[in-house]
């Protein structure tokens, strides 16, 4: 498959800091890539580095097999961008906000008010063309800056953090509209620090931390990454002492823990863990109520990359 | 205290913008009453004039060039392409007498050359034709009379040399008293423009959505709360009052502690308060911080122009001071106006500065009851 | 680009802060100066002078005096400068202290004017008593010479003709007989130059405009700026659509304010329509320069922009002269470089030579000081707006 995006040792400095360091990586047509990391891991330098507002001081960057300069404007033409900032103008009213944009490449204006319904429908905002953003609230904004930025059908999508501060439903009509994209054939990059999202809706995932490229990979690859494979909860009162013990012993259990009446176990490996589990419990006659068995999830992923929490809210 | 507090806070985070706005204000200030120039202040009593003569400089020429100089400033503009038709444009002369070549020679030869003269068209200017005609003419009764030059110079120079007895009788020192009031007339604007400026400012903070829900529902009363403010508001109000009242002991020095002075001073107290409340009302009209800049101009400037700020108050059309009277600044000026004619202060002459005070405290208490009405609407309406 | 030209019509348009400085306050402002200086000059004209006389013996047996009062307080004659009430002397301090005239005069052995304090119409008031005088001093030297030189000949058989005759002759003398030319400038009206100032500070104000509309399309100004850059149109013609359509809607408030300025204010401009219009379009340039560059070099909030904006044209303007006319005299007489460089002073300069001088030399400089003032502005900006990449957004 080919390439939509090359970059190749990307190296990013302000001042003192390295916001970006020797950064490679590929985007394939088609697919979803999500760029995951936390709050200044260097996401939106990387974006603003691809789209050429921002100088770097080392590397190259290829969209759509040419160079990226700031006059490629053929490639330009063929990219959309939604930046974390809701980037809209006060004066003008939702459809005329979006028709501007629209217009700074479409310049057949039939063909623009077709493509500008598309994305009000797209975005669920049929009911509010005529309002000015003032009027919208906080979620309906970013619905109109996601239209904005992507009203001209482009090829290749970018959308920097676009759910942040946002309630679920409009975040869900945000997320399905991102699939409903990549169904037309679009190619896009997505960035976030929401894991939960990014297992959603990514095929692909490139994990950043401190302007590094840590992990990258399908969720599977890098969901195997992790050295647990399964975490298990009970609700257990009152567990004696010894029976943590046994449990430890168990077969692949890694970590056992137990607060406030709830016992957790993580796994290493292993299939059956809970019936193991339960047997264990029913032959020792321990009264349990609610058991749970998660898979990991990325932040178990970073966590053990880092040591560090993806999101330190 | 908290509000307290947290209206300094403010008002520190705005420091550099406050401080920019008072510094603009005291330099408009000290300019206007530094340069207090002929366009309002007509108590010259010389015009100034301006010769450029291409005759000689003898005999009778010479001595309507002395006898000029006499009566009149003799101004000295070097004579460059615009310079003089600008001095005389911007009254910097009045009146610019071209003597011509040969003059002497041609008047007494009977033929009665020509002058040609620039006139500003003003109360000066008529004052030096009057002047130039006088001598003129007298010598030109007397030439008819007497031909010999020195002879004619004689019977003119002692007939011009009469002089009519002059007795004053005011004992004002009026040079200072209108420094005085000149800058008092401009605290108009400055005191207004500064306190509804930041005032306005400060309380949009406070009034910011959030916040105003928030204080609504704390435990804190609203009167409390409204009171606690206003009187964050006074201070800052009376800091700035204070700093001007400084400002004018140095600018005019001691005869702001004459009688005179204090009663200025006490003048500019009130109308500070009246400024204070007046600010304070629009502060609760207005929810847009970015409408503060707006109105500020146009209530300081408006006040300013109309009642008679910058442009002394008998030269305003009748039509316009007509207006001026339901704007406070009207009272305020018009009690500088007053002090400066009272010459000696008792009850009987300082009744009409009274009255004016009382308007002022009239137009504090509209304020005030007009800003609570409001405050209690907004609340109704919009928190529900 | 008629696309981003349109729109940017459409923005700067709603922008009610924007409008309010660019439209609404230069016109409200010059509603002002027309309330405070519409009577000014009417006031510097010589008015009528209230005066008393104080009547004694002495004044009634002063016909000479008596006559000449009346002649000028006669208020058929067109030259009627007094307004005389004869009264007693206690009438007239009372007058004088309710500031119903000017001062009184008094005649005991000569005549003597009381009055209040210096002024103008004090000055009048004593000066025309001089003449008064002057002119009976006259008769009597001129009497006293032709007594000498003919009553050895005994021409005079009356002596009363004979002084009559001469008092007849001095008063034969009208001001038209002597011989003074006004050779004034027709347009003196200085209350002018504050309007010329207004157009001045809404010229640079205008700058507003152009530096909202620059801030919009810059990446590392606003969030907007970076989605336009990223879009498909060459910077260039983005650039320059959005330009001219600022100068387009400063061109529109310019309009307004003349219209308004000249058909309800009646302020005169001069006759020449086609050098108001150059001289106005070039001074828009100015401002719209001033805002271009402002809005590329310094980095920081719209707002803080738009106050650096109406700072810088506030001083200028007090320097040429909004706030008390002569200022800008006194800084042209004494740091002349300090209004060369200045917008606002070149601004009101050129209309001021278009309305008080014929020849055209003056503001000819002015225009093409306006156009070096934009082309350095300008030069700077395109250096500043050339980048096409940051290091820092």
């Amino acid at each position: 498959m080919e390439n939509t995006i090359e970059v190749k040792n990307l190296t990013k400095k302000y001042k003192n800091l390295t916001a970006i360091n020797d950064l490679s990586f590929s985007v394939k047509k088609g697919e979803i890539l999500g760029l995951l990391g936390p709050n200044g891991s260097g996401k939106s330098t990387t974006i603003n580095c691809l789209l050429s507002l921002l100088s770097y001081d080392q590397g190259s960057i290829k969209i759509f097999n040419e160079e990226m300069t700031p006059d490629s404007y053929e490639i330009k033409r063929k990219i959309g961008v939604v930046f974390q900032e809701v980037a809209i103008f006060e004066e003008l009213t939702v459809k005329d906000n979006i028709d501007y944009f629209c217009g700074l490449y479409i310049k057949d204006k039939n063909t623009r008010k077709k493509y500008i319904e598309d994305a009000i429908k797209l975005v669920g905002l049929e009911k509010f063309k005529k309002f000015y953003p003032k009027q919208l609230s906080g979620g309906l904004l970013r619905r109109l800056n996601i239209a904005c930025g992507i009203a001209h059908k482009p090829k290749l999508i970018f959308l920097d953090e676009p759910t942040v501060a946002v309630d679920p439903q409009s975040r869900n009509n945000i997320l399905d509209g991102i699939q409903k994209l990549r169904n037309q054939g679009a190619t896009i990059i997505y960035t976030t620090h929401y894991m939960e999202e990014v297992e959603l809706i990514c095929d692909r995932i490139i994990i950043l931390d401190k302007g590094k490229i840590i992990a990258s990979g399908t969720l599977d690859e890098l969901k195997s990454l992790a050295t647990i494979e399964e975490k298990v909860s009970v609700e257990v009162q009152d567990l004696e002492e010894k029976y943590l013990e046994e449990i430890k012993k168990l077969k692949y259990v890694d970590l056992v823990t137990y607060q406030n009446n709830n016992l957790q176990i993580t796994y290493k490996k292993g299939q059956n863990n809970i019936s193991h589990l339960i047997d264990f419990f029913n032959k020792n006659k321990i009264a349990y109520n609610k058991i749970f068995s998660e898979r990991p999830t990325l932040n178990d992923v970073f966590l053990e990359l880092t040591g560090r929490e993806l999101r330190n809210e | 205290m908290i509000i307290f507090k947290t209206f300094l806070k403010i008002l520190l985070k705005n420091k550099f913008i406050i401080i920019t706005y008072t510094a603009i204000l005291i330099f408009f200030g000290c300019f206007n009453t530094q340069t207090n120039d002929n366009t309002t202040n007509f108590s010259a009593t010389k015009p100034d004039i301006l010769i450029i003569n291409k005759d000689e400089n003898k005999g009778l020429t010479k001595d309507l060039i002395t006898y000029l100089n006499k009566n009149s400033n003799i101004k000295k503009i070097p004579d460059k392409k615009y310079s003089l038709d600008d001095a005389l444009f911007y009254r910097d002369v009045n009146y610019i007498i071209y003597i011509p070549k040969d003059f002497r020679e041609d008047f007494l030869a009977n033929k009665n050359p020509q002058i040609k003269i620039k006139s500003t068209k003003d109360y000066q200017a008529s004052l030096a034709e009057m002047m130039l005609k006088r001598y003129l003419k007298t010598a030109t009764i007397y030439h008819s009379e007497i031909p010999n030059e020195k002879d004619l110079l004689e019977s003119i120079n002692s007939t011009l040399k009469v002089s009519t007895q002059i007795q004053m009788t005011t004992k004002l020192n009026t040079n200072s008293l209108n420094k005085m009031i000149s800058y008092y007339n401009f605290a108009n604007y400055s005191i207004l423009a500064g306190c509804v400026y930041v005032i306005c400012l400060i309380l949009s903070s406070f009034k910011e959505k959030s916040i105003r829900k928030r204080t609504i529902i704390s435990s804190l009363k609203s009167s409390t709360y409204n009171l606690n403010l206003l009187l964050s508001n006074s201070l800052f109000a009376l800091i700035l009052w204070i700093f001007y009242v400084i400002l004018s002991i140095i600018l005019v020095g001691n005869a702001m502690f004459t009688p005179h002075g204090i009663l200025l001073i006490i003048n500019s107290f009130i109308f500070t308060l009246c400024a204070l409340t007046l600010a304070f009302f629009i502060g609760t009209l207005l929810s847009n911080k970015n409408a503060i800049n707006g109105i500020v101009n146009v209530i300081a400037l408006g006040s300013s122009f109309l009642c008679g700020s910058f442009v002394p108050i008998e030269y305003l059309p009748k039509s316009v001071t007509q207006i001026a009277h339901i704007l406070p600044s009207y009272y305020y000026i018009k009690n500088n106006e007053l002090i400066k004619k009272i010459e000696i202060i008792n009850l009987k002459t300082i009744n009409e500065v009274l009255i004016n005070g009382i308007i002022l405290i009239i137009f504090i208490l509209i304020f005030i009851l007009l800003t609570n009405i409001i405050s209690k609407k907004r609340r109704d309406f919009s928190y529900q | 680009m008629r696309h981003n030209f349109k729109y940017t019509l459409k923005i700067l348009f709603q922008n009610k802060a924007l409008i309010f400085w660019t439209f609404a306050f230069p016109i409200i402002l010059g509603t002002f100066f027309n309330m405070a200086f519409s009577d000014i000059e009417k006031n510097e004209k010589l008015a009528i002078i209230d005066v008393a006389v104080v009547k004694n013996e002495k004044f009634e047996n002063d016909e000479f005096l008596k006559n000449a009062l009346k002649i000028l307080s006669d208020k058929k004659n067109k030259d009627q400068l007094f307004n005389i009430e004869y009264v007693n002397q206690k009438q007239a301090k009372k007058l004088l202290v309710e500031d119903k005239i000017t001062g009184y005069l008094i005649v005991t052995n000569k005549p003597k004017i009381v009055i209040k304090s210096n002024g103008i119409n004090e000055t009048i008031f004593k000066y025309i008593i001089e003449e008064i005088t002057t002119t009976k001093k006259m008769v009597n030297i001129i009497a006293n010479n032709r007594l000498y030189k003919e009553i050895p000949t005994n021409k005079i058989s009356n002596i009363e003709n004979f002084y009559t005759s001469i008092y007849k002759k001095i008063l034969s003398l009208k001001d038209e007989s002597i011989n003074i030319k006004d050779i004034s400038n027709k347009n003196l009206s200085y209350t002018m130059i504050e309007f010329y100032t207004l157009i001045a500070m809404a010229c640079l104000y205008g700058g507003i405009i152009g530096m909202t509309a620059i801030n919009n399309n810059l990446p590392n100004m606003s969030n907007k700026g970076k989605r336009i850059a990223i879009s498909s149109i060459p910077k260039k013609k983005l650039l320059l659509s959005t330009v001219a359509a600022s100068y387009l809607v400063q061109l529109i408030g310019l309009i307004l304010l003349f219209i308004y300025t000249i058909f309800i204010l009646k302020i005169d401009y001069g006759d020449n329509i086609f050098l108001i219009i150059l001289l106005s379009l070039v001074s828009s340039l100015a401002g719209l320069s001033l805002g271009i560059t402002v809005s590329c070099l310094i980095k920081s909030s719209e707002n803080t922009k738009t106050g650096i904006i109406l700072a810088l044209t506030m001083f200028c303007c007090f320097l040429s002269g909004m706030m008390g006319i002569t200022m800008k005299y006194i800084i042209d007489k004494n740091i002349p470089l300090l209004n060369k460089i200045n917008p606002a002073s070149m601004i009101t300069d050129g209309f001021y030579s278009l309305y008080y001088y014929d020849t055209l030399s003056r503001y000819t400089k002015n225009i093409i000081s306006l156009l070096i003032f934009s082309i350095i502005l300008l030069v700077i900006a395109t250096f500043c707006l050339r980048r096409q990449k940051y290091d820092n957004i």
